[in-house]
């Protein structure tokens, strides 16, 4: 009997090739896998996952399928482990400001659950209205604007249900906000992309959904007159739930009644007063630079945070990369890019997180993309930064790989996926490339 | 452990020391009984074995060439701060050496700019914010003991303190280590940028109590200090309303720099040593501490007022200025040290509960130390649900160490009970590692385990801690595809 139908045996419900929907379901993979597994229950995972690691079959756990271009491309696994049927909020004590998800469910349905206790999830990754799953989120640590107060998915989970790839359920960390004892496990899992465990439910702590937000933009004719209001901004006694700087594409694109060739955007999140306190203090930075300066009403800073959100996403006919640098290199390095894109002729477009140390870069699947490729990797080291490449349809430009130089921990990195997944069962090739399944 | 100590011959101690003095200097190595006395414990002095030596390297390639030696040698090595640890993590082991930190205590680098120091682990954790306060920055966790523990020693055990509740505990500051392996290799993990690619290697190390290797160089992160802060204490005449109006406050949508609570026993204490400002008659006190923006402060405070006011609080003080806020802080912070003089013993426990148990709990923690004949003094960050419970003992009436100790174990399990942890910030170490299964099961455990053989293979760096019991680096289920061990022979049958 084939591994694919063995599998098939121990799940709730499976697709395969001769499935009405299989050619839909598929869709999302560079290369489908001969079987899809929708378990139920953690211990349907176990059973999966068990199988697999003892007879040597790859299985490829996935969410929404929205980010499945993160990472190294995986060689063709046997099966895909849809975490869908895994959707239930398992818990949530608003006293405790705590709640806990199963990993098939979508963020935005998460958000709203515990939203109408008057709480919130404060994540906003790419593709939130457009299926992006709490299991995916653990998965890439691909988190959106609001990480600039509130941290990635690494600060804000506290524990998780997982199941090891020789089966194992395992419940790691706890579902207290302080929690020292032993290893913090659950957060090695967040942005391991599935390679080390299949998570099955996480629990988070959450934060109280402010009452008022203010979104203010800043327009800028001239680049170190930006660059000195990002500063100021990092420097002022405010604190922004957001803090984004934009490029002249970007700033076109997105925020076109600025007519400015870059700027900055802030959000203030709280009760009224503080709000409106914080966007007179980022009116005055504005001043400082002679920039322009307004206000955007509640729709319209609604549209502008989708955008914002989506921008790595938005062009899927290209590939984005991701930096994480030093604060003040973060946002020095955008009139370096802007530079090279004028002489190289590179559409570069390039959004600045500064309090993260993130620069997202988008360009379009040009035949000279490599080019740019490498130009981004070299500023990333040069500025003792990271960098990883996301391509959005087919593959990354030849000479161009997925993550950027692990450093002197790759050895370690390397140890953990072979002691949590010594049979190879959990596609550790995302991590370390196609190289790395040669090694092995 | 992975060496034997019967095997070695008489004459391994001077030729190791020999080869240690070759590395260090005569003069960074403590070897005479006296000296190492000092060494013998760490915070919890209930514990106490003498090391071989104690070496104190001044370099990041010192503490390399000690653990290699060491590795080579089969020489275990416990890592060592400021020894104010309070789980006994930094408890020597009899057969080995102890690498105090001590003399790595240079900051490094000071980038504002990036919002990052560079420190040596030796540094004072006070120390850091020192080095930024001119430019307006701070480094935010605060353990009480801070003006002595290093930051060393607060990466080992991810220590936390009064602010943790808005700002975390110190795994949300380290933004990259570089370490020494117990392989003898030199790693860096993470660095200056607030993220970084690959697995979350850096999660591990914070908290790993000196269990993956020695940390030689930290990359901190600093934050800008706030423009506004507002102190005051509520008195409560049940110490479940206390309880309450915790969740009263973070329910009303505000989120303060840090809440806690101290109930009469503590009041007392404190009101008799440093004769603070509290009421004496008060059944508990709630401080609480807001700060940001000044108009967000200005917004929470009436809110914040609201909800002790709901909850049934008898006084509310404002704190008038810095020096009357200092004094509200002193009276909290003197807790441990004020005990000393309403008990001759106490022992100190760290578990954590979810919030909304608290009023159940401290209940509970009332009606065991009765049950026991013990006195029970709390004193707790009631906002993150840590509590601190001062079981008070005297040394000198036989039995009572023993019901000091039983108890404490008892109120570990209560707080387990209701969804919490054994320890919120003093870590497991060597003292709570029997009630670790409390917490975790088999496989849970043995997940841990999987971490510390990515890192420390042969067991050598601070074996006996964390782990109830000594395991090997291989474990059953854990095995490449075909059946054969995914380790090398060596690697089996090693202990730690």
């Amino acid at each position: 009997m084939n591994h694919a139908r063995e599998l098939s045996r121990m799940v709730s419900r499976f697709a395969d090739p001769g499935s009405e929907d299989w050619a839909r379901e598929t869709a999302a993979f560079p290369l489908p896998p001969e079987i899809i597994l929708y378990p139920e229950t953690a211990e349907e995972i176990s059973d999966v996952l068990r199988f697999a690691s003892g007879n040597g079959v790859r299985v490829l756990p996935f969410g929404g399928g929205t980010k499945l271009s993160l990472g190294c491309p995986p060689a063709p696994p046997v099966a895909a482990l849809s975490l869908a049927r895994l959707d239930r909020v398992v818990f949530h004590e608003p006293s405790d400001m705590v709640a806990a998800v199963e990993c098939g469910a979508r963020v935005r349905g998460f958000q709203d659950a515990v939203g109408a206790h008057g709480q919130m999830f404060p994540v906003d990754p790419p593709r939130l209205d457009s299926g992006a799953t709490v299991g995916g989120l653990v998965s890439t640590n691909l988190c959106g604007p609001m990480s600039t107060r509130y941290g990635t998915c690494r600060e804000l989970i506290l524990g998780a249900r997982a199941v090891r790839a020789d089966g194992e359920i395992v419940s790691v960390g706890g579902r207290v906000v302080k929690n020292v004892a032993g290893y913090d496990i659950a957060k090695l899992l967040v942005g391991s992309l599935g390679t080390l465990c299949v998570v099955a439910e996480a629990t988070f702590r959450l934060y109280p959904r402010p009452r008022s937000s203010k979104t203010v933009l800043l327009g800028f004719s001239d680049a170190a007159r930006c660059r000195g209001a990002a500063v100021a901004a990092l420097d002022a006694e405010i604190v922004p739930s957001c803090l984004e700087v934009l490029d002249e594409r970007l700033c076109a694109e997105l925020l076109p009644e600025l007519r400015a060739s870059s700027a900055v955007l802030l959000r203030f999140d709280g009760f009224e007063r503080a709000t409106a306190e914080q966007a007179a203090a980022a009116k005055e930075i504005a001043a400082g630079e002679s920039a322009v300066f307004i206000e955007a009403d509640d729709g319209r800073a609604a549209e502008i945070w989708e955008r914002i959100r989506e921008f790595p996403f938005d062009d899927g006919a290209g590939f984005f990369c991701r930096m994480t640098l030093p604060i003040r290199d973060s946002i020095e390095v955008m009139e370096d890019i802007a530079r090279e894109g004028a002489v190289s002729g590179a559409r570069f477009r390039c959004l600045s997180r500064p309090a993260r140390g993130v620069v997202l870069v988008s360009f379009g699947g040009r035949e000279d993309a490599a080019e740019g490729a490498r130009f981004l990797e070299d500023l990333a080291r040069s500025r003792s930064g990271g960098i990883m490449f996301c391509a959005l349809s087919s593959k990354l430009p030849a000479g161009v790989r997925a993550w950027g130089d692990f450093g002197s921990a790759l050895p370690l990195m390397k140890n953990m996926r072979n002691r949590f997944d010594p049979s190879g069962a959990l596609c550790g090739e995302k991590m370390f490339g196609g190289e790395d399944a040669r090694e092995r | 452990m992975s060496y034997q100590a019967g095997t070695r011959s008489r004459s391994w101690k001077p030729r190791f020391a020999s080869e240690l003095a070759d590395i260090l200097g005569e003069d960074a190595i403590i070897s005479a009984d006296d000296e190492l006395l000092a060494y013998e414990s760490d915070g919890l002095s209930g514990y106490r074995v003498k090391p071989v030596f104690v070496v104190l390297p001044s370099s990041a390639g010192q503490v390399r060439d000690v653990v290699r030696l060491c590795r080579r040698e089969k020489v275990p090595f416990v890592p060592r701060g400021a020894g104010t640890g309070l789980s006994g993590g930094a408890l020597p082991n009899e057969e080995g050496i102890v690498v105090s930190l001590s003399r790595m205590n240079r900051i490094l680098d000071v980038d504002v700019a990036n919002r990052v120091v560079v420190a040596e682990p030796g540094v004072v954790n006070v120390s850091v914010t020192e080095a930024v306060s001119a430019s307006g920055f701070y480094y935010a966790p605060d353990p009480s003991s801070q003006i002595v523990c290093t930051i060393g020693g607060n990466v080992a055990e991810n220590s936390g303190g009064v602010h943790c509740l808005k700002y975390g505990v110190t795994a949300n500051h380290v933004l990259g280590v570089e370490m020494v392996l117990p392989d003898g290799e030199t790693v860096t993990i993470g660095g200056r940028a607030p993220e970084s690619a690959g697995y979350d290697l850096l999660s591990l190390v914070v908290g790993s109590e000196g269990l993956l290797g020695i940390v030689t160089k930290v990359f901190l992160r600093i934050i800008r200090k706030p423009s506004a802060v507002s102190t005051l204490f509520a008195s409560f005449e049940r110490i479940e309303d206390a309880g309450a109006a915790v969740s009263g406050i973070i329910s009303s949508g505000v989120i303060p720099a840090g809440m806690e609570i101290m109930d009469n026993l503590s009041i007392r204490a404190v009101e008799s040593t440093v004769g603070a400002v509290y009421p004496r008659d008060a059944a508990a006190i709630l401080l609480v501490e807001l700060d940001g923006p000044s108009a967000e402060v200005e917004a929470e405070l009436p809110r914040v007022n609201e909800a002790l006011g709901e909850n049934r609080a008898v006084e509310i003080r404002l704190a008038a200025d810095e020096a009357e806020r200092q004094l509200f802080w002193k009276g909290r912070k003197s807790a441990f040290a004020a005990m000393g003089k309403i008990s001759p013993g106490y022992y100190v426990q760290d578990g954590v509960i979810p919030r909304s148990c608290l009023a159940e709990v401290l209940g509970e923690i009332g009606r065991l130390g009765k049950r026991h004949g013990l006195r029970v003094a709390n004193v707790f960050h009631a906002g993150d649900g840590n509590l601190h419970p001062l079981v008070l003992y005297d040394p000198g009436t036989e039995g009572e160490a023993e019901a000091a100790e039983e108890l404490s174990a008892e109120i570990l399990r209560a707080c387990v009970d209701a969804g919490g942890s054994i320890t919120g910030e003093h870590g497991v170490g060597f003292d709570k590692k029997k009630f670790l299964p409390l917490q975790f099961g088999e496989m849970e455990i043995d997940t841990m385990n999987l971490v510390r053989c990515v890192f420390d293979e042969e067991g050598l760096c601070n074996p006996g801690k964390v782990f109830p019991t000594p395991r090997t680096c291989v474990e059953p289920g854990m095995r490449k595809r075909g059946g054969g061990s995914a380790f090398s022979e060596k690697e089996t049958g090693v202990l730690f």
